[in-house]
């Protein structure tokens, strides 16, 4: 079986997303989930992204797993 | 009476004595309603309820529940008793009126994961109760949002239970008093939500009660990772069990009053089952793991996303929240 990414490979391209992507307006949380056996970049978008416009799918061999999760909102009445 | 002769008698009284009841405009009166306009009167009045009662074995009685005085010793009651030749039980029970959840009513002692708020906000949730690093003296936990008003209380405010939107009063329901808040801010990046109520003097509480999840343990010491299943009490969707689905989130944009605010390291949430981990009115809930040990403090959550698609929820690692508050579990 293939070793996963491990967790701080994962937090530097955590970091390498967020300086190059952290200005597209949907993009609404980056952090840190399992993927396989190791660990991956998870990227929450609050609405889909504009046609034509991408987001990669790795960095340096990191997975990234995108999840559109809508706006966010403190959980009041 | 038998009970096929009883059903058959509920039919007919149901027809011919309580279905004229129900009312039109005309006969508004008759159910002694206070005037007002009729587009103001809810269209399903309050009348006779039937029903059917065992009364010894194999034998049945026609069972009227009288819900309007104006009903009580009426002739649409004493033909329903004659028509049933004394076989009937009648009884008045007035309005029935829907029982608020338990966790939205008042609750003496106090108990984690009940409605809360500052006397100006609607409600959260009751998260536990810590005690002060300083001099040990017991405090609630919740967010910001929830005691502090977004920054906008001012230390000795009224703590109610419960709160506000869940007909808490100030004076009579008041259980504390704002203490202190970490403040949220609209230009930096936030890394919790939270703030502290001192315990009115003479208010019990059971500081490690999760009602419907057993008792609280004390605060993990491990870092929540994916896959975690968690566990809450919350003031709205009261138990529920989550997974973790990621960890130290940044650039998490929310929406408050006060404007979109970012947090960063926090916890992503969804449901572990059919429904979401959390709804409004769950914020301040306490986030606790399989071991019954505290691992977070809910804040925030939106409706899409997650592997059910309910919906995912976010949260503060416990540990940022005791240490910038100088708190630690009261347990």
């Amino acid at each position: 079986m293939q070793e996963g990414t491990d967790i701080e490979k994962a937090r530097a391209a955590k970091a390498t997303f967020l300086s190059r992507f952290a200005g597209v307006a949907q993009v609404n949380g980056v952090g840190l989930t399992r993927v396989g056996a190791g660990f991956g970049v998870k990227v929450n978008l609050a609405d889909k992204l504009e046609p034509g416009a991408e987001l990669p799918e790795e960095i340096d061999g990191v997975p990234i797993v995108v999840e559109t999760v809508g706006p966010i909102t403190k959980r009041a009445v | 009476m038998h009970i096929d002769s009883v059903r058959e008698l509920k039919a007919l009284v149901l027809k011919q004595h309580v279905a004229p009841l129900a009312v039109g405009e005309r006969k508004l009166s008759a159910l002694a309603l206070a005037a007002k306009p009729v587009t103001e009167v809810d269209g399903t009045q309050r009348t006779l309820a039937l029903g059917i009662m065992p009364k010894g074995k194999e034998d049945y009685h026609l069972a009227i529940r009288i819900q309007t005085r104006a009903l009580e010793n009426s002739a649409q009651v004493e033909a329903i008793r004659k028509q049933a030749k004394g076989e009937v039980d009648i009884r008045y029970i007035g309005r029935v009126v829907k029982r608020a959840p338990w966790n939205q009513s008042r609750q003496r002692p106090l108990l984690i994961g009940t409605s809360i708020g500052h006397f100006r906000i609607t409600a959260g949730t009751l998260g536990c109760f810590v005690k002060m690093r300083s001099n040990g003296t017991p405090r609630i936990l919740s967010n910001n949002h929830v005691l502090a008003d977004e920054n906008k209380g001012k230390k000795g405010d009224a703590i109610i239970q419960p709160g506000q939107f869940d007909k808490g009063k100030k004076g009579k329901d008041t259980v504390g008093s704002l203490d202190k808040f970490v403040r949220l801010s609209a230009s930096g990046t936030n890394f919790v939500d939270c703030a502290i109520a001192t315990i009115k003097a003479g208010i019990k509480f059971d500081s490690t009660k999760l009602t419907g999840i057993g008792t609280l343990k004390g605060v993990s010491a491990s870092v929540v990772d994916v896959g975690t299943i968690v566990h809450k009490v919350g003031r709205t969707t009261d138990v529920t069990n989550g997974r973790v689905t990621a960890f130290e989130l940044d650039n998490v944009v929310v929406g408050y009053d006060i404007g979109n605010l970012r947090f960063d390291n926090q916890i992503e949430i969804e449901g572990a089952d059919a429904g979401p981990f959390s709804q409004g009115g769950d914020s301040g809930s306490l986030i606790v793991n399989d071991d019954l040990l505290a691992v977070a403090l809910l804040f925030a959550g939106g409706d899409q996303g997650g592997s059910n698609g309910q919906g995912l929820t976010f949260a503060n690692p416990i540990a940022k929240v005791f240490d910038q508050l100088g708190v630690d579990l009261l347990s």
